[in-house]
């Protein structure tokens, strides 16, 4: 009884499958209740027996001549002539090739590329839907155009009847409604087909544990292939995800004695590149395939980065090939002719082979491939699930069959929203109160909401982290920086605010003002303080200058302010003057002329031009004699005149 | 019962008729002849329907049918569909078939318990054959033949296949089907048994060229003699009977 409380107790915890409880494993026995038995097909026979007395009576045939398979009666016939086997040979025989016994029929398989591949079509996510016969037979026979004589050991039996993915074991010392569960697949080929020696092949799994101290973290962290490990990778839509798993669980110590197991990931890789076709799915090589190429920018962006993924994931296993050599098992999902052909597609320095019998797919359903759902792959296939039937569910199960499989729940604390304290609350309320009165530089009220709400000098604003109060976090950075003198003197010499605060910068108020006057405050009050009040270099606020001192340097460069000023607008409207008296002398000067402002002189042929213009020739003519006649009496005059 | 009868002056008459223990299918045509065949001996027994598929008479190589149901390619247009469905009784599922092999007749043979198919043909359709007809679907060739509707013709009682089928390829099909099987012609020598004939489980329909020899084969195979229409049990007394009947011709 104490005994199986101990195991009782242990079921609580995840159990790991490679490193199991010693006295779990001793009582351990396979469950047989529920191995589901091969359904008999029930086929209708549609004779009655007087048939057969007739003279014309059916045949009793004992072989396939074809396929040179043997049987007893009509339903093995039946399933006979429905099988892969048998289909294949008809075929062969309507194209001439030769047809194949048994034996060589599932060797031809065992070969075959695509084997367990699920439907060419379908790129779902979940491709562990047992090959479809459909698809094994027409790979088959694609194959058998080139069926190389590349003989390699080929061990793997056809996968025919599909299994139940979980193992179930039962345990004396348990109470016989818990049983434990372990995937099929996790056993090797030779294994899995001597079921009754399944637990022994567990036991001789048992590894165990390493113990990591937690100071060796320098240490390389050297893959150690000659450790028990498995590789497994994810190919879907553009990502990849890869991992070397050591099956041998680490042991870290945590504070306090606490063991807890690791899984020791020897060596992981992810990578993810845009191939799929957003909104249409399938990849591009797909749709290039069944519709022609596309020539668009995003269609070459997708071929380029497939044929880049196809290079970055060879180039990984060849990197990984010692270790996936070495490795126990193989766990790949890759749906999808494309996803297979990176992995499985005749290459150079090949590494991994399709029919390799450690090859496994998932046995349940996986989501994108990360490194985060590799790893929740490799726990969901090495833990010991325990499942737990009451008795009514039990005569039910038997009765179908089936059982459900009830994973261990995992328990999530819901993260709760810290409570704020009434402080806190305070706090935050004073912070607006304040900042609003810095701002506008109030600081009577300043003082008097200082002292009446009793705020210590060393208050700082809250929250701390907001940006807001980054660079202001005490009430003389925020007066500093708003350049209100006023207020510095009155929080550094009345409310004796300590100027060496820093803030997050590590800048002192002092620092962080803005302008002489300001600046001045925090030296006045050095001088009204005295020097031992704070520790004024640290406050880097520079040697004392007296009140009076400060006012009558002001007082001085105010003077000398406006003197420039004075002067400045002297020479201003005297510049100005000098600028109306020549603009009136020019005005003069252009008076004079008494023309129009831009007007020419003109010459006299011009004027003569001017006159002429509209005229009739006669007119013109006239005017001319008119004017040569003048000349002349001009002329006259002029020679009498002299 | 076996009868002979001509189509326009051919013998195929598998090619333009399709008869089942539920329904009758005969092409539209001048053959006034070849309806009273039918009408004669299936008149108030089950509906006869002319019917044409894809607007052609080539209906018994076109469609393949049973008791339960009758598959037509998808050829068939939907005013042709509705005929169908109108005329034949409510009983008989009446489906299309996507299918790139279209003359259902040829790949596809059956009666109201298995079929015997083409080996190419799809897995959908050998699906819908097996949901439709109600059947258990064999993929199997004909005296290595692939056209099993072509070269067998079938019915629950018994079976004609190709006449140059092996003898060992005989017992495997009579084993896998459960019905006696002859290798036989008609229409004097004919190899393409299942076009030249149609038969359900009380009446064959074979050409007017089929003699007396090929005749007497396809009654003793299909047991047309001894079972009426609607028999049932009691019908194995004709052939209690036979032999003094025949007895006394002589």
């Amino acid at each position: 009884m104490v005994e199986s409380a101990r195991i009782e107790e242990l079921l609580k915890r995840p159990l790991y499958v490679y490193d199991l409880p010693p006295e779990l494993l001793a009582t351990l026995a396979p469950k047989t209740t529920n191995q589901v038995p091969a359904e008999p097909d029930s086929e209708p026979t549609p004779e009655d027996p007087e048939s057969t007395v007739q003279e014309l009576a059916i045949a009793n045939s004992t072989s396939c001549s074809l396929c040179k398979v043997p049987y007893q009666n009509v339903q093995e016939q039946r399933s006979h002539v429905r099988s892969d086997h048998h289909r294949y040979n008809l075929k062969a025989q309507l194209r001439g090739n030769a047809t194949l016994d048994e034996v060589q029929f599932s060797k031809a398989v065992g070969e075959l590329d695509e084997s367990i591949s699920g439907s060419e079509s379908s790129e779902s996510e979940d491709e562990e839907t047992d090959a479809g016969a459909d698809t094994t037979l027409t790979a088959l026979l694609k194959k058998q155009a080139k069926l190389s004589q590349t003989n390699e050991e080929a061990t793997t039996v056809k996968r025919g009847s599909p299994k139940h993915p979980v193992f179930w074991l039962s345990s004396s010392s348990l109470p016989s409604n818990k049983s434990l569960g372990i995937y099929r697949a996790i056993f090797s080929n030779v294994e899995q087909d001597e079921l009754g020696h399944l637990v022994d092949s567990l036991r001789r799994k048992q590894l165990a544990a390493v113990n990591v101290r937690t100071d060796n973290a320098s240490s390389p962290q050297a893959p150690n292939t000659s450790n028990p490990h498995m590789f497994m990778c994810m190919i879907g839509g553009g990502h990849f995800a890869a991992m070397l798993v050591s099956l041998a669980p680490e042991i870290h110590r945590k504070q306090g004695g606490v063991e807890e197991r690791q899984a020791r990931v020897i060596a992981h890789k992810t990578f993810h590149r845009y191939t799929t076709r957003r909104k249409q799915g399938g990849s591009q090589s797909a749709s290039d395939a069944s519709r022609g190429a596309a020539h668009s920018a995003g269609s070459s962006l997708r071929r380029y980065n497939e044929a880049e993924l196809e290079k970055d994931i060879r180039e990984l296993l060849a990197d990984w090939r010692k270790e996936i050599d070495t490795a126990e098992l193989l766990f790949i999902r890759a749906a999808g002719k494309t996803n297979r052909r990176i992995l499985f597609g005749q290459y150079d320095g090949q590494v991994l082979r399709s029919n390799d019998p450690r090859l496994r797919g998932f046995p349940f359903s996986t989501r994108r491939a990360t490194q985060a759902e590799l790893m929740r792959c490799f726990k969901e296939l090495t833990r010991v699930k325990v499942s737990e039937v009451d008795e009514a569910a039990l005569a039910a199960a038997e009765a179908k069959k089936r059982e459900e499989v009830s994973k261990p729940p995992t328990p999530r604390p819901q993260p709760q929203k810290p409570k704020m304290s009434k402080e806190e609350e305070a706090a935050l309320l004073h912070t607006t109160q304040i900042q609003a009165m810095i701002r506008r530089s109030k600081v009577p009220a300043l003082m008097s909401y200082l002292s009446n709400n009793s705020i210590s000098s060393s208050f700082t604003f809250q929250p701390t982290d907001s940006p807001q109060n980054f660079r202001c976090p005490t009430p003389l950075h925020l007066a500093a920086n708003l350049n209100s003198s006023a207020v510095v003197t009155a929080l550094l010499t009345r409310a004796g605010s300590d100027p060496t605060a820093v803030n997050s910068e590590g800048k002192t108020p002092f620092e962080i003002a803005g302008d002489r006057a300001t600046r001045d405050a925090f030296r006045v009050a050095r001088h009204e303080l005295g020097g031992s009040k704070w520790d004024w270099n640290a406050a880097k606020v520079p040697s004392a200058v007296s009140k009076s001192d400060a006012e009558s340097r002001a007082e001085r460069e105010r003077k000398t302010a406006e003197d420039e000023e004075t002067n400045r607008r002297k020479a201003g409207m005297d510049r100005l003057k000098r600028e109306d008296v020549e603009r009136a002398t020019q005005q003069k000067f252009t008076k004079s002329g008494g023309r129009t402002l831009g007007a020419v002189e003109k010459t006299a042929a011009e004027k003569r031009d001017e006159e002429t213009r509209g005229m009739t020739p006669e007119m013109r003519m006239r005017l001319e004699r008119e004017r040569r006649a003048r000349a002349a009496e001009e002329r006259f005059r002029r020679m009498q005149g002299h | 019962m076996a009868v002979r009868a001509q189509f326009e002056n051919s013998n195929e008459v598998g090619v333009f008729s399709r008869l089942t223990n539920s329904y009758a299918l005969v092409a539209v045509g001048a053959s006034e002849n070849f309806y009273s065949v039918f009408e004669s001996e299936l008149q108030d027994v089950i509906p006869i329907c002319h019917a044409t598929i894809a607007g052609t008479r080539i209906i018994g190589r076109l469609t393949v049918g049973n008791r339960k149901g009758l598959l037509v390619p998808t050829t068939t247009t939907d005013q042709e569909l509705q005929h169908l469905r109108n005329t034949l009784p409510d009983s008989v599922k009446i489906q299309r078939i996507e299918e790139r092999l279209s003359a259902l007749g040829n790949v596809i043979c059956c009666n109201d318990h298995v079929a015997l198919v083409h080996p190419d043909l799809e897995r959908e359709t050998e699906e819908i054959i097996a949901d439709v007809l109600g059947v258990e679907v064999f993929r199997q060739t004909v005296a290595d033949n692939v056209l099993t509707g072509s070269y067998m013709a079938l019915s629950n009682q018994g079976g004609i296949v190709h006449p140059k089928t092996s003898i060992r390829d005989q017992d495997e099909l009579s084993s896998l089907l459960q019905v006696p099987l002859v290798a036989g012609s008609v229409n004097r020598g004919s190899p393409v048994v299942g076009a030249g004939m149609v038969v359900n489980d009380w009446l064959a329909v074979t050409g007017l060229d089929t003699t007396a020899t090929e005749l007497s084969v396809v009654e003793s195979v299909f047991r047309l003699g001894e079972m009426a229409p609607g028999g049932g049990p009691g019908a194995g007394a004709g052939a209690v009977n036979k032999e003094s009947i025949v007895e006394s011709f002589y």
